[in-house]
Order: C-alpha cells, then sequence, then structure tokens
C-alpha cells in the first residue's frame, strides 16, 4: 500500500480537483470517496487534506459555500471552477504524458 | 489565462486579508465538523465514543498545526508578514528610546535639511509660474555681435513694435519699463514715498493673462500724452493703503505730484522676482519724458523690459528664429541696429538662470550630510544588532529564511527613516521659513518657499533610500548567523567578528571623506566672500559715505534749469551742516553704473561699428572728487570757473588713458561725447554734445563694473554743462564725519524745506550697497559653513563611537600591554593611531572628491581657484586635528584602564 505521504503536493491537487469535479462534497467526503475509488491505495492524511484544500481554494480553483447537509448539519462544501476545471485538464495532459514516459522507461528489455 | 487568473484571485486574496477572523472562525468549524464525522465512522466499525474522538484527533495529526497549515495556504504572504513585522518593529523602537530618540533625531536632521534645500530648490526651478500656460511666456533681449547687453536690455520700444507687427509666431508682445516715482495716497497730506511704478502698456496683462479684480484694463488711446493719468493698484496696495474701501474706483493717486485716476484693482499675482515690487501701474506714454521712446530716435534705447507670449502651437526655436529673421532686416535698415540681434528666454528661465550653481552646490552639501548620519546609523545599528543576535537565532531556529529576517530588519529601519523623515518635514519647514527671513536682497525669488506635494513625495522617497542606504549593510552582516554559537549563552556577540568590524572602518572612512569634501567647499567660499569684499573700491571710507535718492518731477521743474538750481542749492545746504564734510550731487557712484556712452574723439575718426569707442559716463557737479575721495593723477578738477556757459570740460579715469589714448597726452585732447556721425542717429536720442569738451584731469579707478571685474573706463562731466540729459532723477553723496546715517534726519529736512513733496528715498551707505552685491554670495558662504560643520560634528561623533568601541573590544588586549610596563603614550598612540589612520584614507578619498567637483564651486568662487593646494591641505589638517580630539577621550579611558580589573572580569 503507497503511503499517502508518497503523493507528490502536484498529485494531491490534481487527484482532489477530480474528485471535486464528480459532485461538490466537504473535505472529510473527499478523503471517503478517494480512499474508495481507488480501492484503499490512495490516502489522504487528514494533516495533510485540508491544507490542500485550502490552498486549493486561494488558486481559485475551487470554491467553497456553507450548506446544510441531509442531517442538518451544517457543513463546507467544496466545488470546482471554471478555472479549476481548465486546470485539471492541464495536469491531467501533464500526468499522462509523464505517466507513459515512466512506463516506457520500465518497460525496456534489459540485456 | 495568467492576468484573467489574477482578476478571479484577487478578491479571494483580499478577502483572506480582510475578513481574517472569519476566515479562522470558518476553519475551525470545518475541522470541527470533520472531526465529528471521523469520529461517527469509527464508531460505525465498533470503537468506544471515546476511542473513536482519540483516533479521529490522532488522525487530524494535531489540529493547531493543522490550522497553521491552512492560514499558510492562504495567507497573502508578504503583505501580512509585513504588517506584523511593523507592529513588531514599533514595539522594539519603543523598548529601547534612548536608541530610537538618537536615531530619529539624527534622521530628521539629516532629511530635514535635504528637504528644505529641495524645496528652495523647487519653488525657483520647478514650481509653475503663476500665469496660465507660463511656458509660452518669454523674454525678448537685444544681443550685440552675440553677447546679451547689460542691464535689462529689452529691445528698443520702435524695435519691439516691429516686432509684433511682423512676427508670426507670437500672440502677443509689450515693452515696459519700471520707474522709481514719488507716490502719495489719499488726497492730501501724508509723507510721499518712493515706489515703484510699472509703465506698462495694455498688452503688459494681456501676455501675463491677468484680468482685473475690479475695473477695466488700459486702452490703446490712454497711452496718449494727456489720457495717460490713470492708474491701476495691486490688491495688496488696496488693502493695506485704502482699507479696501470697494468705491476704490475713481478715487485718485498722486504720483510725482500729478493726480491719477485709480481704474482697476489687479490681483496679486505677478511675482516680486520678475521686476522688484511693483504695486502701481500707469500707461506707458507714446511720448514719456525719457526721451522721444517712440521716435526714430529712441531706436537705440534698449533699456526697457519686454515680455512675450508665444503661439499655443509655436516651440521656443521657432519664436527665436523668427524673431531673428526680424531682427536682421531692421539691422539692414537702421544704422543703429547694425550688430544688433534678439535672444529668447523663457520667463521660468530666467527665475532660476543666475541661481544654479549655488542650488545645486547646496544640494550636495546637504546630501553629503545625510549620508554621513546614515553611515553614523549604520554603525549605531551594527551595535545594536548585535545585542539582538540571540533573537535573530531564535528565529532563524524556526523556520526563518536569510531573506525574512533581512526583511524584517530593513522593515524596521524603514521605521526609523519614516520617523526621521516626519519629524523631518518639521524642520524643513522651520528651516525654510529662517532661509526666507536670512534672504539677502539679490534674491528676490526665494521670498516665499511652499512646501507642497512635490516636497513630500521628495522626503519619503529620500527617506526610503535613506533606510536602505544605513540598514542593508547591517541587516545583511546581521543575518549571516551561525545558528550553533549565536544560541550558546554567554557567547561573544558577532559584532566583534571580523566582517563586522571592516565594515565599520570602511564606514568611518566614507564619513571622513564626505566631511572633508564639506570642509574643503566651505574653507574655498569664504576664503573667496573675503576676497571679493576687500576688493578697493578706489574711494575713501565706504562706510563714511551716504547715499540717498530724490526725484524732481517734471510737473514742477518742467526745466533742466529749475532741476541744476534745485540740485545745486540742495547740495549747499547739505554742506553747510554740521558734520557733513563735503556732498556731491551725482549720478554715480561705486561699485556699480550702467550708463554708458559712445564718444568720439576728433581727429581719430572709426568707421566700423565694432571700433566705436565707449566709456562709462557720469554727471555730477564739482565736488565729487573731494566728496568721494577719488584721487585726481593729473590735471585739474572742477571749479568755480565751469559754468554752464563755459567751454564744456570732462575728467578721465586712468583706465581710460590706458585704453584710448595710451601714447598721447589726454589733458587738452577735445573728446566728443555721443554717437559718431556715421551712425545718423538723430540728435536727442543720446547724450551728444553740441560741441566738443575738452580733458581737464585724469582720476584715479574706481570700481564701476561691479566688485569682481576691473574698473571700466570713466568720463566725468558736469551735469550743469549738459542740459539735454539731466532728468530728475538725483543722487547725493554725502561724506560725513561720524556715522552717515545719523545725518539721515536733518538731510531730509533740508530737502524737505526746499520742498516738502519729495520723499528723499534708498538711503544707504556705499558700505552697505557693496554688501547687497555680495549678498547671494554670503548667504551661500554661511550656508555652506553651517553644512560643513554639521557634518564634522556628525563625523566626529561617529568616528568618537567607532573608537570607543574598538577600545572597548580591546581592553584586555591594552591591560595586559600596561600590565608588561607599556607607558601611557605609547597606550595614547595605538589608539590614536587607529582613528588617525581612518582618518587620513578619508581624507584623500576626499579630496579626490573635492577636486571632481572644481567644476560647480569654481562658478561660485572669485580670486581663488576651486583646486587651491592650500586650502585642501588646510581642511586635511583641520580634520584630522578633530579626529584626534575625539579619539582624545577614548584613547585616555585606554591608557587608564586598571589592569588587575580589566584582566580579572570576563
Amino acid at each position: 500500500m503507497s503511503k499517502p505521504s508518497d503523493l507528490v503536493q502536484g498529485t494531491l491537487d490534481m487527484l482532489l480537483l477530480k474528485i471535486l469535479a464528480l459532485e461538490p462534497m466537504n473535505g472529510f467526503a473527499v478523503s471517503q470517496r478517494l480512499k474508495q475509488v481507488s480501492g484503499d491505495v490512495l490516502q489522504v492524511s487528514d494533516g495533510s487534506l485540508y491544507p490542500a484544500l485550502h490552498k486549493l481554494e486561494h488558486e481559485g480553483w475551487i470554491t467553497a459555500e456553507w450548506k446544510t447537509s441531509e442531517f442538518g448539519r451544517r457543513a463546507k462544501y467544496y466545488s470546482l471552477t471554471r478555472l479549476g476545471r481548465q486546470q485539471l485538464e492541464k495536469e491531467a495532459d501533464n500526468w499522462g504524458r509523464l505517466s507513459s514516459a515512466i512506463s516506457r522507461v520500465i518497460k525496456l528489455k534489459e540485456a | 489565462m495568467r492576468p484573467e487568473h489574477w482578476l478571479f484571485t484577487i478578491p479571494l486574496r483580499l478577502r483572506s486579508l480582510f475578513r481574517r477572523a472569519q476566515a479562522d472562525h470558518e476553519l475551525d468549524d470545518e475541522l470541527r465538523d470533520h472531526l465529528e464525522q471521523k469520529t461517527e465512522e469509527y464508531i460505525a466499525q465498533g470503537m468506544t465514543q471515546q476511542k473513536a474522538h482519540r483516533r479521529a484527533r490522532l488522525d487530524l495529526e494535531g489540529i493547531e498545526q493543522t490550522k497553521e497549515k491552512c492560514r499558510d495556504a492562504r495567507r497573502v504572504n508578504w503583505i501580512q508578514d509585513t504588517v506584523q513585522d511593523l507592529r513588531f518593529g514599533l514595539r522594539m523602537l519603543g523598548k529601547s528610546p534612548g536608541f530610537t530618540a538618537v536615531a530619529v533625531l539624527t534622521l530628521a536632521l539629516g532629511i530635514g535639511a535635504n528637504t528644505a534645500i529641495f524645496s528652495v530648490i523647487e519653488n525657483v526651478m520647478f514650481r509653475p509660474l503663476p500665469f496660465s500656460e507660463a511656458d509660452r511666456i518669454v523674454r525678448v533681449y537685444s544681443t550685440q555681435n552675440g553677447v546679451r547687453l547689460g542691464g535689462q536690455s529689452g529691445p528698443s520700444g520702435m524695435d519691439l513694435r516691429d516686432f509684433a507687427q511682423y512676427n508670426q509666431t507670437f500672440e502677443s508682445m509689450a515693452v515696459y519699463d519700471t520707474w522709481r516715482k514719488n507716490v502719495n495716497f489719499g488726497d492730501s497730506g501724508g509723507e510721499p514715498e518712493q515706489m515703484g511704478v510699472g509703465l506698462v502698456p495694455r498688452e503688459y496683462f494681456q501676455v501675463l493673462d491677468i484680468g482685473p479684480l475690479m475695473g477695466r484694463l488700459f486702452t490703446e488711446d490712454e497711452s496718449y500724452t494727456g489720457k495717460h493719468y490713470i492708474a491701476a493698484i495691486s490688491a495688496q496696495l488696496w488693502r493695506n493703503r485704502y482699507a479696501s474701501d470697494p468705491a476704490i474706483l475713481g478715487k485718485k493717486i498722486r504720483i510725482n505730484d500729478e493726480p491719477y485716476t485709480i481704474v482697476a484693482v489687479m490681483p496679486d499675482v505677478i511675482p516680486e522676482w520678475m521686476d522688484g515690487k511693483v504695486q502701481i501701474w500707469t500707461p506707458l506714454e507714446f511720448a514719456d519724458s525719457s526721451g522721444a521712446m517712440w521716435t526714430e530716435a529712441g531706436r537705440g534705447q534698449r533699456d526697457t523690459s519686454s515680455l512675450g507670449r508665444v503661439k499655443s502651437d509655436i516651440s521656443l526655436k521657432q519664436a527665436q528664429a523668427d524673431l531673428s529673421t526680424i531682427a536682421a532686416a531692421l539691422a539692414a535698415s537702421h544704422p543703429v541696429d547694425l550688430g544688433i540681434g534678439v535672444k529668447l528666454e523663457s520667463l521660468s528661465d530666467t527665475r532660476s538662470q543666475n541661481l544654479r550653481p549655488m542650488l545645486f552646490l547646496l544640494m550636495g552639501a546637504v546630501s553629503l550630510i545625510l549620508l554621513i548620519a546614515c553611515v553614523n546609523l549604520a554603525n549605531l545599528l551594527l551595535a545594536r544588532n548585535s545585542v539582538r543576535e540571540r533573537e535573530l537565532a531564535m528565529r532563524a531556529a524556526l523556520g526563518a529564511d536569510r531573506g525574512r529576517l533581512v526583511r524584517q530588519l530593513l522593515e524596521e529601519t524603514l521605521l526609523l527613516s519614516l520617523l526621521g523623515g516626519i519629524v523631518g518635514l518639521f524642520f524643513a519647514r522651520a528651516g525654510a521659513a529662517t532661509l526666507i527671513r536670512m534672504r539677502p536682497t539679490d534674491l528676490p525669488q526665494l521670498s516665499s518657499i511652499i512646501l507642497d506635494w512635490r516636497v513630500l513625495l521628495f522626503t519619503l522617497l529620500v527617506s526610503m533610500l535613506t533606510s536602505l542606504f544605513f540598514g542593508l549593510g547591517p541587516a545583511m552582516t546581521a543575518s549571516r548567523l551561525n545558528l550553533t554559537d549565536s544560541l550558546k549563552l554567554g557567547a561573544r556577540s558577532g559584532a566583534a567578528g571580523s566582517g563586522a568590524q571592516r565594515m565599520r572602518n570602511f564606514l568611518v572612512v566614507v564619513e571622513m571623506a564626505m566631511s572633508l569634501m564639506l570642509l574643503v567647499g566651505a574653507g574655498l567660499l569664504i576664503q573667496s566672500i573675503v576676497r571679493l569684499q576687500r576688493q578697493q573700491l578706489g574711494i575713501r571710507s565706504p562706510e563714511h559715505l551716504l547715499t540717498g535718492h530724490f526725484y524732481l518731477p517734471p510737473v514742477h521743474y518742467p526745466d533742466p534749469a529749475a532741476i541744476t538750481r534745485f540740485s545745486d542749492q540742495f547740495a549747499d545746504k547739505v554742506r553747510a551742516l554740521p558734520g557733513v564734510l563735503d556732498a556731491s550731487i551725482t549720478t554715480i557712484w561705486p561699485p556699480v553704473y550702467n550708463w554708458s556712452q559712445m564718444f568720439e574723439i576728433p581727429g581719430h575718426p572709426v568707421t566700423h561699428i565694432q571700433d566705436i569707442p565707449s566709456a562709462k559716463c557720469g554727471l555730477t557737479d564739482a565736488h565729487f572728487l573731494q566728496t568721494m575721495g577719488i584721487p585726481l593723477i593729473r590735471g585739474r578738477d572742477f571749479n568755480a570757473s565751469d559754468t554752464p556757459t563755459s567751454p564744456p570740460v570732462v575728467l578721465v579715469s586712468q583706465e581710460f588713458v590706458r585704453r584710448y589714448s595710451p601714447h598721447e597726452d589726454a589733458i587738452g585732447t577735445p573728446i566728443h561725447i555721443g554717437p559718431p556721425a556715421f551712425l545718423n542717429i538723430p540728435p536727442g536720442a543720446a547724450i551728444s554734445d553740441s560741441s566738443n569738451a575738452t580733458i581737464i584731469g585724469i582720476i584715479g579707478d574706481f570700481r564701476n563694473n561691479g566688485l569682481a571685474s576691473p574698473p571700466q573706463p570713466q568720463i566725468i562731466a558736469l551735469y550743469s554743462q549738459h542740459p539735454l540729459v539731466t532728468y530728475g532723477f538725483r543722487d547725493i553723496v554725502v561724506h560725513a564725519a561720524a556715522d552717515p546715517r545719523a545725518m539721515i534726519p536733518e538731510i531730509t529736512r533740508q530737502l524737505h524745506s526746499m520742498d516738502a513733496n519729495l520723499p528723499f528715498a534708498q538711503t544707504r551707505t556705499i558700505d552697505e550697497t557693496v554688501e547687497r552685491f555680495t549678498g547671494s554670495q554670503r548667504f551661500t558662504t554661511a550656508l555652506l559653513g553651517l553644512f560643513a560643520a554639521i557634518g564634522l560634528a556628525l563625523a566626529a561623533v561617529g568616528i568618537y563611537g567607532v573608537v570607543s568601541f574598538l577600545v572597548a573590544q580591546r581592553q584586555r588586549e591594552l591591560a595586559v600591554r600596561i600590565a608588561v610596563g607599556a607607558s601611557v603614550s605609547s597606550v595614547l598612540w595605538l589608539v590614536l593611531e587607529q582613528g588617525l589612520r581612518m582618518a587620513l584614507v578619508g581624507a584623500f578619498i576626499g579630496l579626490l572628491g573635492a577636486s571632481a567637483a572644481h567644476k560647480v564651486l569654481g562658478q561660485l568662487l572669485f580670486g581663488i581657484s576651486a583646486a587651491d593646494p592650500l586650502t585642501f591641505a588646510g581642511a586635511a589638517l583641520f580634520l584630522c586635528a578633530v579626529v584626534v580630539i575625539a579619539c582624545w577621550v577614548p584613547a585616555r579611558r585606554a591608557a587608564r584602564v586598571d589592569p588587575m580589573i580589566a584582566l580579572r572580569c570576563e
């Protein structure tokens, strides 16, 4: 199991953006969903999650509003902005290029 | 994408900045909410309430740290950091009030001086003129063979009329003059005063674009004699002398004993530096008593002023070319205009032209003072930072990088500078007020100094630059920390490090250099002014000679005979007074006099205009030589046998003989005063004798062209023998046995006994006149001397501080030396030598700097070169002497150290 701390900051940002692209949710839900869809491979520590979310909001890629959830409690819901969507596309492209390059190198036949 | 991105995020960042409290609150809520949800999940997985809660908290890895990290992510970093640093800086400054006070005062002195001088420069050079579109206003001057004529040197009335008619580049032009006249306010009674009256056409106000506050401007036909008895007065005069009487228009004012009707009140816009203090204007007559200004005869009289307003899309160069073309045409068609050209100068340039060298010199000097002050402060900071080393090391250990530390230190120095700048503004206000009060009479531009936004901006910039100058060095040094050493208890302070020491020595050397430059400048100026004032005038003791002026208005003294009679009678009465040794009615006295006349020596004709001889010409009575104490070298003086009907006689000066009659005996030579025949100037245009005069005597040279230039050839004639040029202006020179000023009331009484309506004006001794000439020189010298003294004092304090510090550092070493038997004098010498070494290196650099500035200095000096080696050497020696004195106290302290105590204490 790769530890969440292995994730480079940029990659974490990209993953969070993607999760929020699916639907708006609060911080706790984001980390749960990430864990879920990655089959427990990718986990974000709580200590890194919120600073990362705040940074994304500071950059203007996500926006937040306080909503009353179905349980009647007030929670802060984040959602992706237009700028954020553009950023997500850009980072996804980069990631694709990076990962295929790495794969090419790893698949080289050894002598 | 980037700019769009910025636009979107700026509101977010502003929100972080301003709604920090609310943002914090929300953060709290968010994290609490997360905890609750996590806890619930753990409970759902089967943990107990307590365990789940604890587990959730642990997962969060410390709420406070997480909160801090979130804040970090949001922080608009540098603004919040800066605000925090500034608040901290203020607190730190408050904790050490002594240091803060010294620093702020030093800065206030340096910045304030700079602001004061800059405000002068700003008022004199940059401040817009009080007229609309003032950059289109120009003065027109006449030149002869390319060189501007002396005095007012405006084109003659006829020439200017031609310029006005044929030009294509001007909107309006005006020729005008300013005369002193006897003025009475109110209807009758009251002492008359002599005031400057502007003789102006209506175009004068049009060029300046000034409209009347009340009433109307002059009309064309009011320039004709008979219709010209109208006047405009200034608002200030209206307030002071007529108590703002609303029915002022139509009231009369008596000028030269003639009633003029007031038709307008003009606003107080025209500044004093333009034409002196003029508060009354009357129309420029087309045929005034100055001798037919508006006839061809007057075409050669170039002693009026003129102004013009250029059209709005025309440049100065185009206007100059236009007028030069017309001038060339005039020169071709009028012989009296031969060789005469025209030069335009924008009005704002005329305001500052003659002041520029002085202003630049003063600005340089105050900059040097500020730099010296900065050096002292830098040293002070170095010492203070060494005390704060532990605190800085702590910050570095907690994660501040070097840049952050430097930034923090710089912000503190910026605070100091801004405080110093604010206090400095007050100093500058006081300084400017003093400058205005002390200003010499030949600098009317300094009559008001306003501190406007440009000055404030300058102060702000200077404060910021200053803080960089004195803060950067110490900040860089202080931030270079060795953390482990610094945090240890009892660590030797880093200020002793060789890096800091080298910087301190370097700074002191720089201080010495700048101080030396100031000393050299002041020394040169002082010697220059002494030499100037010691210039021989060529007459007897000037403090015993009183001059006074009176004017006989033509309405009561219509013909030359009446004027002559009055003058002679008055002089006789004055001579009869007890305490008066002699008196003379004259038109000239030293040090400068501007009336030159062409002349011709019969038998030595000239054909080219460049060869026409001319000399300064003065009209006096027979007592001139005795009153003034001018020696008669050869021949005879005027005496009673020279009457209006006897053959005309003149006296000439030695310079005249040297230049125009070096080989022949001048005495007995006939001379014809007036322009040569080939110039075809009609009679009446200038003093032109009907017959030849004979030279009867040669007199000694006296200063007639200013203090700084050698005496020019001089001709003296009797006014009784030259009725054509005997206007009502008269000056009387009185030689008194004791203080001549005490004679003024008596003389005035004598004058009034003959005519009660004549003011006796402009009474001064010749001494005082000379002083006025050197006024601006003395002003500059006094200021520079003050600055040099301040600079020297600051530098002395600086070197005292550094050497004291050195002594404290080397205390142990010196104690050992004394313990093993070193003499007191050798220890003294050890300390002094350090100070002297820095002083000498600094002096050497300063000498180089002073010789680099010699071009600017040279323009202000008289009789001494800007690279005078004696002055340089003297200044260097003086500096060393002051350094020795400054280092004496620490040196004594070092020598008196008790070795036992010094060696014991750690």
